[in-house]
């Protein structure tokens, strides 16, 4: 029973850390209809950013984060509003291919920036736990885990109180409607690109600081965001959350039970079973359901 | 508007046939032209075999760099200049075997292997089939040795021994003697073989064993696993991984409240990135290697082991890791069957190579009917204050094991 008490815990805490991993994926999609492949570049780039900023300048992984937050909004700005938004009203084909591209380009820059060695960001605490009821919590996942919860609720908070939220959502409900009322559609999609890229890089640093990383974990996490946004509904920030929960508990309930590659077609399995009893997603309604296309 | 979206198509495109091209190179010089002899190699520079690609690469530079300042290789009269042409496999099987076929076509017949037993299983057959030859630098898998090829010759010792050596250490040195042994494994050829090598040395040793529990292949969450063999409360956690499970298993022994009196895992200890990337936790862990510079045996090109290591030092900056050796001492064996054989041709070649017996800086090199090298014993090391020190076989030891290797 312990066992399974133990395997439950690591995987809504794991899970935590991917919702956090691919609740930028989600917005992006949602609100600008773009699948972008090169997310997972975009943790791993922020991995690495944390991992400098705690080398060089000795920054804890909980101050480096926002470094890596700042550096990688500004990158997704620019990549969002000089390279995708070209091709944003393009067939969604074209977008993937661009996204696509990007993440060879970022990858192997990487490779070459960094080589292809697995790195880690070293902490005095991340690695020690507590026992409750005789159920070990790792520190370091544990706090990744409450980041996760607050950053979303933090995200939420921002999309539904603030000026700049609003316009998003209503970019992404419809665009024409939107620029009629003012916003400037262009400068709306690069801020959301950006949030969702910080949000990657902050994403990215937590990992870092829990386990390794190198150049090609970049594919994994895509995949990963991809399975949560599709299960929690596309631009629902809730249903990210619950997505990765879904995704870590099921991974960690399936390696418990099962025996080793399974666990990787399991996720996918989860993915059918949900769209075929809920199509738009766990939490709600899906939020592109709701959009005009003009 | 469209004639932007068909600019920036275009430009991604090309920039992706671009990319394409890149990982396949230009075509190579051919095999026996003028005074070159030259050798086909396929190697990972690019994918998830990147790391370990560029040090097998690595290994086969300071190869070519040896055998040409001893003035090249001598065969039947003539002294032929070595060169490699080296083409990227991007990490996956099935490039690396078409990259083995575009050799052939080109009319290189001596190859060396690609990194890891996925990779050299693929090439193997296709060996096979154009009737070339290979040294294998790095693929360990018993596999690859059960299917009767007569043409691909390993210098390396078999995956079965990587996990039993560090049993048969931990039965050698211990004291007082563990009792249990939990292993833990990849969910890979190799790694499956490696600890099924380390259940059965186990069994022998009269151990009770536990495991193996599976977990995927490149996982950074082995916490199931470990879950699994919690209750038994092992005195040795063995895994049977590569770098990235291996860094898991110790972080997560530690988060999972687990105390084992030591842990022991493959492939991963003897790699820098292990204790640069755990820092002090990766102290007291036991790995075996093919290779360290403990080794004792030297030859006339690269010296011996401590030589070895310091030239590489001098050539890439950092020490001398077992992948690098190994890919340097099956580029020796092409080499020296090459001379033996007084011929290029392929066949004279693999029959100088089934009859090789030469001591190297790697150790003795002799393969048995099926291509493996069964006469070099693995070395197994522990990490000592952030440094891989050789503790077993005793003949080798730079220094005695720490035990329990585990601080609590």
């Amino acid at each position: 029973m312990t066992g399974f008490l133990q395997a439950v815990a690591y995987g809504l805490l794991q899970g935590g850390l991917l919702a956090l991993v691919a609740v930028g994926f989600s917005l992006v999609w949602g609100v600008m209809n773009v699948v972008n492949l090169s997310h997972g570049a975009f943790v791993v780039l922020g991995a690495y950013v944390g991992l400098l900023v705690n080398q060089r300048l000795g920054l804890d992984p909980f101050l480096g984060m926002f470094v890596a937050a700042v550096a990688l909004f500004a990158l997704g700005y620019v990549v969002q509003r000089f390279v995708i938004n070209l091709v944003v009203n393009g067939p969604i084909f074209i977008t993937l291919l661009l996204t696509f591209g990007l993440e060879l380009l970022l990858t192997q820059g990487m490779n070459i920036a960094f080589t292809a060695n697995y790195q880690g960001i070293q902490t005095t605490y991340a690695g020690t736990s507590f026992a409750v009821a005789g159920v070990q919590i790792p520190v370091g996942r544990l706090l990744a885990f409450v980041l996760s919860v607050v950053v979303t609720v933090a995200l939420v908070a921002v999309m539904n109180r603030t000026r700049v939220g609003m316009s998003i959502m209503a970019t992404g409900m419809d665009r024409g409607a939107a620029r009629l009322m003012g916003i400037r559609a262009r400068h709306v999609y690069a801020l959301t690109f950006g949030i969702a890229a910080g949000l990657a890089g902050m994403a990215g640093t937590m990992i870092g600081m829990v386990g390794t990383f190198n150049p090609a974990s970049a594919g994994g996490f895509t995949l990963l965001s991809f399975v949560i946004a599709v299960l929690g509904g596309l631009g629902n920030m809730y249903g990210a959350l619950a997505g990765g929960m879904l995704i870590g508990l099921v991974q960690a309930l399936g390696g418990y039970f099962l025996s080793g590659t399974w666990v990787n077609a399991l996720a996918f399995l989860v993915l059918i079973l949900v769209l075929m009893f809920r199509p738009s997603g766990l939490v709600g309604k899906a939020f592109y359901s709701a959009r005009l296309e003009v | 508007m469209n004639t932007r979206v068909l600019f920036v198509s275009v430009v991604t495109v090309g920039a992706l046939a671009l990319t394409a091209c890149g990982s396949k190179g230009e075509a190579g010089p051919s095999a026996g032209s003028g005074d070159t002899l030259t050798l086909g190699a396929s190697v990972s520079l690019t994918g998830k075999l990147a790391r370990e690609g560029t040090l097998t690469q690595e290994g086969y530079k300071l190869c070519v760099e040896k055998v040409n300042a001893k003035g090249g290789v001598k065969v039947g009269g003539k002294t032929l200049k070595l060169a490699v042409s080296y083409q990227d496999d991007t990490s996956k099987p099935d490039t690396a075997a078409q990259l083995v076929d575009q050799f052939n076509d080109q009319g290189i017949k001596l190859i060396l292997g690609s990194y890891g037993s996925a990779n050299t299983e693929a090439q193997a057959a296709v060996i096979e089939r154009n009737n070339q030859v290979m040294v294998d630098s790095s693929g360990a898998d018993d596999k690859i040795f059960a299917k009767g090829y007569k043409r691909t010759f390993a210098v390396l010792s078999p995956a079965s021994e990587y996990a039993a050596s560090i049993v048969k250490a931990l039965a050698d040195l211990a004291s007082p003697k563990p009792t249990s042994v939990a292993f833990l494994s990849a969910d890979d050829g190799f790694s499956k073989t490696a600890a099924d090598g380390g259940v059965a040395a186990a069994k022998a040793a009269g151990f009770t064993v536990t495991g193996p529990e599976l977990f995927p292949n490149g996982a950074t969450d082995v916490s199931s696993a470990l879950n699994k063999v919690k209750g038994s409360a092992p005195d040795v956690i063995i895994g049977s991984v590569h770098l990235a499970e291996g860094v898991a298993i110790v972080k997560q022994v530690k988060e999972l409240g687990l105390k084992p009196k030591a842990i022991g895992e493959t492939v991963a200890p003897p790699t820098p990135d292990f204790v640069t990337t755990l820092g002090a936790a990766a102290d007291g862990v036991l790995g075996s290697s093919q290779w360290t510079k403990a080794v004792s045996g030297k030859d006339d090109y690269f010296g011996d082991a401590s030589a070895y290591d310091a030239d590489i030092q001098k050539a890439f900056g950092h020490a001398a890791g077992y992948h690098n050796a190994e890919a340097s001492a099956a580029c020796l064996a092409l080499v020296l069957a090459t001379e033996k054989a007084g011929s290029t041709d392929p066949t004279a070649v693999r029959d100088a190579l089934a009859a090789l017996d030469v001591t190297t800086f790697f150790g003795r090199v002799k393969f048995d009917a099926t291509g493996k090298n069964v006469t070099k014993p693995m070395v197994v090391i522990q990490i000592q204050g952030g440094k891989a020190v050789t503790v077993w076989p005793k003949d080798m030891a730079e220094g005695s094991l720490v035990w329990p290797a585990l601080g609590s």
